[in-house]
């Protein structure tokens, strides 16, 4: 089934999200859509699931014009879409999932999970997507439950998958398998939209591409011949830098020294397992690993916002074990949280009210019991003409920001005070390309001016760009460790090391 | 221009601020003034449905405007009944903001005003100008203390503050029938719960006296006005009230921050009963000169909507229980004048919480009164 | 909002038409405030009311009321009807003694009657009813202690004021008295007669508390209970129809609950009569006449102002000895040969 866009323009009030864009969509092709967020992508793929009604524009299906009037519509005129979040029920199981909304029945509502069971696997076979069909979601790994996804679409005879950042997901190994499952959907004739921002796998993967900026096309391209650098650029609109200038490697004093920490879940689970590292002035050290082995406790735990029930942390000589996140805060730790949107802002505030979120208490902000609004503006504006956030004024409430800008405000706020050592965990994730080169550059740059730097991230790429050291978690433990100071690491090495599949390696 | 004087520029230009958008305008004030005329029409059609005649209908609402702003009286009433609403309300509000949905307004009422009323009978001799504010700090500090029953139990065991008020509530009310009975504090004479007469010197005077000795307004209202400019200035203004608010909005934000989240709890509702408390205070040192089972008449729980329709905002608070007073003094003109129960002002006031909480239903029922729906982009 | 203003408008302007013709001036205005309970108690509240309806039909007078719903409603209540718009404010109940009293002394002109409360010293402005409620609660109190089977009976009170336990007196000591005359051994529960202590809701609304109590009560091997709590007993009554009046009788108060609660009549055995009916409308009377007083008008079982309703449907179950003993009883108390206070 080929599906072909002309001229769609969609928009919302003054702004214009889709701006006369042109898009073929074929039978046994992956079509890559690449651009920064915001560009337009969501957008159009909603107008292309029936979500939106385009204000202009034609969707052409094999040759004859279609207009949904809904979601249904698209779906029966076989469009999917996987969702980035995946939407299924955790307590249900793959069969139940794959059939829900569309359960099959017989006599008097009976639910027919036999031929449910058949379904998921006759397309399992087919298309090489074996899953269980009688395993409850929430026991599955994520990699196993966007292929839940993606049967559920195929159950419902789609010709056209849309596949909105699937690989955010993924430990790199995982992408590899999902590569081979986007190939063989593609060789029985489906037609794949991929959309994504990372330049590598839509290389890697696509036969055309198309790249969206500011609701517009701003290029066509064939994978064979384009090279990353002119992808970015077209993305962007400038050239992009890729490679991080950094100081010589010159580690000064022990800042941070963590001795056989041990964190528990809610659960009482082990997430980090006797987790010993150091960290010094004037070097980043990166924790690799897939999401979920205890990486995110271990920072919770350093920073002060989960108790560990063993081991000990020293903070620029003080064991800081049992320290209040404010007093942590006062000895000059600068944290990044994991989740922005969760932990770092506060949406309903204002960029103002946030700057100041840990810090309203200090000289700077308060007189006596109150707040001084005004201070807070004027060095809220200041931080964010420092550290570029979009913002239209300080009194604007940050939900209204963009991702990026909103990640732009927390490091503007954790950089902005003195501190000794900043720990940054996802600090880009599910940010454009401009935004990702602007923070490596205030990390690096905090780094070179002596703080000691704690990073830790599931993209791997960020870990190697940064690091001078790096060292991979794999079940709330320390598997390896790799310097990276003086030659680039091997990155299978630590894909490997990932999965849980490498001997310790040396440094 | 050079990139320092640019960079400034720059600057003056991030710390302007936007005029309020017209979607907080329509959000504050255009959805609750239609939700109450919403809620009085709909109040007609249940007068319509209960057999009420049109006549009486259009005399009922008469009433309802003349009882409850119409004369000097009306007025006076509709301060006097508007008083603890504001009150406890204030210190719901102020636990929202917080994140804490605090029920228990009610038993801090009952608590904070026994104190008040012990105080008040009490310590024969004293100044007024001690012995009135005394009896103001005991209701609050009592009120405070018995709220933080609930934010302790929040804080230190996770126990819901929803259940731990409401189960706090059913205490106090036996407390007060144990406490006002006992031999110091039941009035002489007497075998049913009821406290002594509060000494003229801790009485909340009457304002207006000197025009109509039945003009009740009194000094509880200068109260609340204080309560107002206080909590506005502790929610907006003091690092508390910042905690306090982010704690509501994001706890898990909070927590990252360094703010103390049992600290937080408990002070929230300390704060909250220490105001549901005065409320308390106002009603026997104001209004009744006394305790008896059952003098905090449910304020507690209609504090919970005043909240709510002020959308916690000190100001919407203030504005919110002036309409429920308005209501209730209205409500008895209306049975006065139309022989129409004062329990349709209760329909009324439901009727009104349930359009506040359903803004879509009203945009639909006034569609001309709102800007044409958009649909925000979602990237 | 330019369209809200003309809706309200428009509203406003319609509605002065319609009721420019509703209103018209009248010779003589009753009000009443009521206690908590609500007017339609079909016991105490309802009584007094009735007293002004039938006022209303006979004299030709005009009424007004307002329900109390908490006791903060006592002030206002009376408030809104003061300015001249009543010749004469009727509150009910011994809970609205104070808020009257301080109504009356700011509107010396305005007259007030209040039902179950006396002032002393009486307060020139205010009629106060009281009645004496122990001479017909003797009587009930006899013919329970000669009615029941398990020799329990109960009483339980809304709150422990005078014109409350003023029942639960008379009732114990007529079971008291048959105990005396014919050497029996029936017991009481729920009110101690010296100790001034007793079974109380403490409210006057609960028809849960009025099932509980009785329950209790019925569990402590009662099978004939007399509530005295308004409204509450109605509960106390719900119970009864579903045990079955062999299991528990019920004894009514203030007006005949078998009349004015017609779907659970068949339980009650009889009703303590207090007619505030009669008083209020005596009031009434007095003040249109330009007769009004200050002072006490007490109730008594000479004067009709307390009395024993009629068994209805219990009248075949009551032997006709123990009728005829009350009726000899009933004289005693009238003519003074027999003291109901102990």
């Amino acid at each position: 089934m080929d599906v072909e866009l002309r001229g769609i323009t969609k928009r919302f009030g003054p702004i214009v999200a889709n701006a006369e864009i042109d898009l073929d969509i074929r039978a046994g092709e992956v079509l890559g859509l690449l651009g920064e967020n915001g560009a337009g992508k969501s957008t159009l793929m909603n107008v292309l699931c029936g979500l939106y009604t385009p204000d202009e524009g034609n969707i052409i299906i094999d040759g004859k014009p279609v207009t949904f009037d809904g979601p249904g519509a698209a779906i029966a005129a076989g469009i999917g879409m996987v969702h980035q979040h995946f939407m299924l029920v955790p307590v249900f199981t793959v069969a139940e999932n794959a059939i829900l909304g569309i359960e099959p029945t017989k006599q008097v509502d009976y639910l027919d999970l036999a031929a449910a069971r058949q379904q998921v696997n006759e397309i399992g076979d087919r298309y090489g997507l074996q899953v269980d069909p009688d395993a409850r979601i929430e026991d599955l790994p994520v990699g196993t439950q966007q292929r839940v996804e993606i049967i559920k679409v195929l159950v419902r005879s789609a010709d056209v998958l849309i596949l909105d950042e699937p690989t955010a997901v993924l430990t790199p190994q995982e992408v590899e398998e999902f590569f081979g499952i986007v190939r063989s959907l593609r060789d029985a004739g489906k037609a794949i939209v991929f959309i994504t921002h990372k330049l590598d796998e839509i290389l890697e993967i696509s036969d055309r591409i198309t790249v969206l900026r500011g609701g517009r096309v701003t290029g066509y391209g064939d994978p064979k011949t384009l090279t990353e650098q002119r992808l970015a650029e077209m993305m962007v609109g400038r050239p992009v830098r890729f490679d991080v200038d950094k100081a010589p490697y010159n580690p000064g004093d022990l800042l941070l020294e963590v001795r056989d920490l041990t964190v528990l879940r809610a659960n009482d689970e082990i997430a980090a397992d006797h987790v010993s590292l150091e960290v010094r002035s004037g070097e980043i050290v990166g924790i690799a690993g897939v999401q979920g082995n205890g990486q995110s406790a271990l920072i919770e735990a350093i920073t002060g916002l989960h108790r560990p029930v063993d081991g000990t942390i020293i903070f620029d000589g003080q064991d800081i074990t049992n320290v209040s996140v404010r007093a942590r805060h006062a000895m000059g730790m600068a944290h990044i949280p994991e989740d922005r949107q969760r932990t770092g802002i506060i949406g309903d505030f204002t960029v103002a009210e946030n700057m100041a979120l840990n810090s309203y208490y200090d000289e700077r902000y308060a007189k006596g019991m109150s707040i001084v609004w005004p201070a807070v503006a004027t060095h809220a504006a200041d931080y964010v003409a420092d550290f570029d956030v979009r913002t239209p004024s300080v009194h604007a409430k940050a939900s209204q920001l963009s991702g990026g800008n909103q990640q732009k405000l927390v490091v503007a706020r954790e950089l902005s005070r003195d501190t000794k050592l900043l720990i940054a965990a996802q600090p880009t994730r599910g940010l454009d390309v401009g935004s990702v080169e602007y923070i490596h550059g205030r990390v690096v740059a905090a780094r070179d001016e002596g703080d000691g730097v704690l990073i830790m991230s599931s993209e791997l790429d960020e870990i190697l760009a940064l690091s001078d050291r790096i060292l991979v978690m794999f079940k709330g433990r320390i598997v390896a460790e790799f310097d990276a100071s003086k030659q680039p690491v091997d990155r299978n090495a630590v894909g490997l090391a990932m999965a849980g599949s490498a001997p310790r390696a040396a440094a | 221009m050079s990139a320092k004087a640019s960079n400034d520029n720059l600057t003056q230009n991030l710390l302007q601020r936007a005029a309020p958008s017209r979607a907080e305008f329509e959000d504050l004030v255009i959805v609750p003034i239609f939700a109450v005329i919403v809620a009085l029409a709909v109040g007609a059609l249940v007068m319509l449905a209960t057999a009420v005649d049109l006549p009486t209908i259009g005399r009922s609402y008469i009433a309802l405007l003349q009882g409850s702003v119409g004369s000097l009286n009306a007025l006076s009433e509709t301060l006097t009944a508007a008083a603890p609403l504001v009150l406890a309300g204030l210190g719901l509000a102020l636990g929202f903001r917080a994140g804490l949905f605090n029920i228990g307004a009610e038993g801090q009422i009952v608590i904070g005003g026994l104190a008040a009323v012990i105080v008040g009978f009490s310590f024969a001799g004293l100044p007024w100008f001690v012995h009135l504010p005394l009896a103001l700090i005991a209701g609050a500090l009592a009120g405070a203390l018995y709220a933080s029953i609930a934010g302790w139990l929040r804080a230190a065991t996770g126990a819901h503050e929803v259940i731990s008020t409401i189960m706090l509530n059913l205490i106090s009310y036996r407390i007060l029938d144990y406490v006002l009975r006992q031999p110091f504090i039941q009035r002489e004479g007497r075998a049913d719960p009821i406290s002594r007469s509060v000494l003229d010197s801790a009485e909340l005077p009457q304002l207006l006296a000197w025009i109509d000795p039945n003009l009740r307004v009194h000094a509880g209202i200068l109260v609340v006005i204080a309560a107002v400019v206080v909590v506005h200035w502790i929610l907006f203004r003091t690092k508390i009230g910042f905690e306090f608010r982010a704690s509501g909005k994001n706890l898990d934000a909070a927590r990252y921050a360094g703010m103390r989240a049992s600290f937080t709890i408990v002070a929230a509702m300390a704060s909250a009963g220490a105001l549901a408390g005065l409320a308390g205070a106002n009603q026997v040192l104001g209004v009744l000169d006394r305790a008896s089972p059952g003098f905090s008449a449910g304020i507690g729980f209609d504090a919970i909507s005043v909240a709510l329709l002020g959308r916690s905002h000190p100001v919407g608070v203030l504005f919110a229980g002036l309409l429920f007073g308005a209501l209730k003094t209205g409500g008895r003109q209306m049975q006065v004048d139309a022989g129409v129960s004062v329990d349709l002002i209760g329909i009324i006031q439901a009727l009104i919480i349930v359009f506040i909480a359903a803004p879509l239903l009203v945009r639909a029922i006034f569609p001309w009164g709102f800007r044409k729906p958009q649909t925000e982009p979602n990237e | 909002m330019s369209h809200t203003m003309q809706y309200l408008k428009g509203v406003a302007i319609a509605a002065t038409f319609l009721i420019g013709s509703a209103v018209t001036a009248s010779a003589f205005t009753a009000c009443q405030v009521t206690d908590t309970g609500g007017i339609d108690d079909n016991s105490f509240n309802q009584t007094a009311w009735k007293g002004i309806q039938d006022a209303q039909e006979q004299l030709g007078i005009e009424s007004r009321f307002l329900e109390s719903q908490a006791e903060t409603d006592f002030m206002p209540n009376i408030n809104s009807l003061l300015g001249g718009q009543c010749d004469l404010i009727i509150t009910v109940g011994f809970l609205l003694g104070d808020a009257t009293q301080e109504a009356a002394q700011a509107n010396p002109d305005q007259y007030f009657s209040i039902v179950d409360f006396v002032y002393d010293p009486p307060i020139e402005n205010v009629a106060g009813q009281v009645f004496a409620t122990d001479e017909a609660a003797f009587l009930a109190g006899y013919l329970a202690a000669g009615m029941t089977k398990t020799g329990i009976i109960g009483t339980f009170g809304g709150i422990n004021i005078p014109p409350v336990t003023i029942f639960m007196d008379g009732f114990v000591r007529g079971a008291d008295y048959y105990n005396a005359q014919k050497d029996a051994s029936v017991t009481v529960l729920g009110w101690d007669v010296e100790g001034r202590e007793g079974l109380f809701t403490n409210n006057f609304e609960s028809l849960d508390d009025g099932r509980a109590f009785a329950q209790n009560l019925y569990d402590e091997g009662a099978d004939i209970v007399l509530p005295v709590a308004g409204p509450v007993g109605l509960g106390s009554a719900a119970l009864a129809d579903e045990l079955g009046i062999d299991a528990l009788k019920i004894i009514g108060v203030d007006a005949d609950l078998h009349l004015t609660d017609p779907e659970k009549g068949h339980v009650y055995l009889t009703s303590i009569l207090k007619r505030m009916d009669s008083t209020v409308f005596q009031v009434i009377e007095a003040t249109m006449n330009d007769m009004f007083e200050g002072g006490v008008i007490v109730g008594t079982l000479e004067n009709s102002g307390v009395d024993l309703a009629p068994f209805h449907d219990m009248e075949e179950l009551v032997p006709d000895d123990l009728k005829a003993e009350i009726k000899t009883i009933r004289q005693g108390i009238i003519d003074g040969s027999i003291s109901v206070s102990g």
